[in-house]
């Protein structure tokens, strides 16, 4: 029995040293172009099949943003990053969603999240976003990580049924120190992927025309807003070193500082097109920056309208400035409200809802006058406004 | 022997009815006529026909009744919220906070107190709002406003709300339905209680 017992604890631990995968030490070049991949193996098939059933129903969905332009200028950021003949295996799908995110799918369905546009500065940024999304298509990694999970299942299945023949405090213990592990590696599994999608993604563009240091510089930005949203809801400092156990990403700390290791000091000097980038994205800033505003992150919207501005102040920025501030309504918010909005005003006075926010922060700090002044400009640049009725009670007709 | 099976049939009929009969957390019926009060306030609505009262609030001060499903249709009372508080119980107070009503929030600034809550609670984009109105209620100057948004489930749905500020604290009824047939359908009702609620 005890014989028995040794073998099951043999059997548990060699099973546990589930090998692991290393990546290369310095950015790899992309693979040779294999023509259109299409999927091998009852795995690979199912998964697409799911996927497809998933893309038809965000195709018809309401949280798709149908600019035309707009995802075609997307697309073509990713055929300059990745090379024109292999983007053709996806399709771009720009969301409605203020978060940063971009997530590719197995099947080539590439979703990119407003929230990331509006935090992208440069097509090089947006490129090395979307070259990492790309390098998880290519690489397959959500049949590899679907694999995983399936044989760590399998082995914590098996290593209860033995465990259940030979009971012992002894063996149960291993068991559990069995189950702690497979769930450690599926997790670092998931990490090395991350890994290896950021340096295939930087490998896109160490060869191709963007300049590969934006790839650190998105994390670099992100972690300053992070700590910049912390700042002002008064928490602890973010930790962006420190690896989580059930985390699925690699901290944002180390991704920044591999992918600036890795870049390729040839590359600085490459434009980066933030000119094309900005030009591009003009019509949506303002919408985009209004959803992140009223987010209530504070500090985060503060500091991404600062990043905005590195390029000019603009009569949206002051705005969206002044309604975050009339938003959170202190009444310091409130004087510094009123200052935004008239620099917005002195950029371009036929921006009715400035006038709107001008007077009703006026009236709040009690300068009714002014602030019924302001309403009134308000009324006359926008007379069938939705709320024109509701203004209208509060300044008084002459 | 019959009487030990009489027995253990009242046993379980006692036991089946004490499962059947639990009145503190339950839904409740909201009878046609029957002047009742909402969200623990001093706001008293008679409906004209029946309607649910969910058990669970989003928030203290917060009740939510249904006719076919919170889904479909809803209607949120919120019964007089104070200066400093959110409209709804926060996730984290720390790390995901809401907008507050403060006493500074004028009665014109309550829709977008409204949205900046669905956009941060749901971590939605997409939010308009449609109209908003001068309109009494609770007998006082009052304002009345539709919305439109696509929620979480990617469902887009229609709101009416009607809102007043009495002594420094915000009473409003939201109603809530999928733009699809059910806002239509549900919200002469919804009119009907918001009309009925008076300040006792």
């Amino acid at each position: 029995m005890a014989k028995t017992r040794r073998l099951v604890a043999c059997a548990m631990l060699a099973w546990a040293a589930a090998p692991t995968v290393s990546y290369a030490d310095t950015a790899p070049l992309p693979p040779p172009y294999e023509g259109s991949y299409q999927p091998r193996g009852v795995d690979e098939v199912g998964l697409w099949q799911e996927d497809d059933e998933s893309e038809r129903r965000l195709a018809a969905s309401q949280v798709v943003i149908r600019d035309e332009a707009l995802t075609a200028y997307v697309k073509d950021v990713l055929c300059r990053t990745v090379g024109s003949d292999r983007c053709q295996a996806t399709r771009i799908y720009v969301v409605r969603e203020p978060t940063f995110n971009a997530t590719m799918s197995p099947n080539g369905t590439m979703r990119v999240f407003s929230g990331l546009l509006l935090r992208m500065r440069n097509e090089a940024e947006l490129a090395a976003v979307l070259g990492h999304e790309f390098g998880h298509f290519e690489a397959r990694h959500t049949v590899s990580l679907f694999k995983a999970h399936r044989s760590g299942s399998d082995l914590l299945a098996w290593g209860a049924l033995l465990a259940s023949m030979a009971p012992s405090r002894d063996v149960n213990r291993t068991y559990r120190d069995l189950q702690v592990s497979i769930y450690g590696n599926l997790f670092r599994y998931s990490r090395e992927h991350e890994r290896e999608a950021d340096l295939l993604g930087l490998g896109y563009l160490n060869a191709g025309q963007f300049r590969p240091q934006a790839a650190s510089e998105v994390w670099q930005n992100l972690m300053a807003e992070i700590a910049a949203s912390a700042n002002v809801r008064g928490l602890r400092k973010p930790d962006f070193k420190t690896v989580a156990f059930t985390a699925s990403h690699p901290p944002q700390g180390e991704r920044a500082q591999y992918l600036a290791e890795l870049a390729d000091p040839v590359g600085a000097a490459r434009d980066d097109g933030s000119a094309r980038y900005r030009e591009a994205l003009a019509p949506w800033i303002p919408i985009f920056l209004e959803d992140q505003i009223k987010l209530n992150d504070f500090g985060a919207s503060e500091y991404i309208i600062a990043q905005l501005a590195k390029d000019g102040w603009t009569a949206d920025l002051w705005f969206a400035r002044g309604e975050l501030f009339r938003t959170r309504g202190n009444q310091r918010d409130l004087v510094h409200a009123v200052e935004f909005y008239s620099n917005a005003i002195a950029l371009d006075g036929s921006m009715a809802e400035a006038h709107r926010g001008l007077g009703l922060s006026l009236l709040k700090t009690g300068q009714q006058a002014a602030g019924r002044a302001a309403l009134q400009t308000y009324l006359q640049l926008k007379p069938g406004a939705d709320d024109a009725s509701m203004i209208r009670l509060m300044v008084p007709a002459e | 022997m019959i009487k030990r099976v009489a027995n253990r049939c009242l046993v379980v009929a006692m036991v089946a009815s004490a499962l059947t009969s639990v009145p503190a957390a339950a839904h409740r019926l909201r009878a046609a006529g029957e002047a009742v009060s909402v969200a623990d306030s001093d706001v008293y609505v008679t409906p004209t026909r029946d309607w649910n009262k969910l058990d669970g609030n989003a928030g203290k001060r917060t009740e939510l009744w249904t006719l076919d499903g919170e889904q479909l249709n809803a209607i949120t009372f919120f019964g007089g919220i104070k200066a400093g508080d959110a409209l709804v119980k926060e996730r984290d107070k720390k790390r995901d906070p809401l907008p507050k009503f403060s006493t500074s929030t004028l009665l014109i600034e309550v829709p977008e107190l409204l949205e900046g809550t669905y956009r941060t609670y749901k971590d939605i984009g997409a939010f308009e709002l449609l109209s908003i109105n001068p309109a009494p209620f609770l007998g006082n100057e009052g304002i009345e406003f539709t919305f439109e948004y696509l929620d979480a489930d990617q469902l887009t749905r229609k709101g009416e709300a009607r809102a007043a500020i009495i002594d420094g604290e915000l009473y409003m009824a939201v109603f809530d339905a999928p733009r699809l047939h059910y806002f239509d359908l549900g919200v002469p009702d919804f009119r009907t209680v918001a009309d009925s609620a008076t300040l006792r």
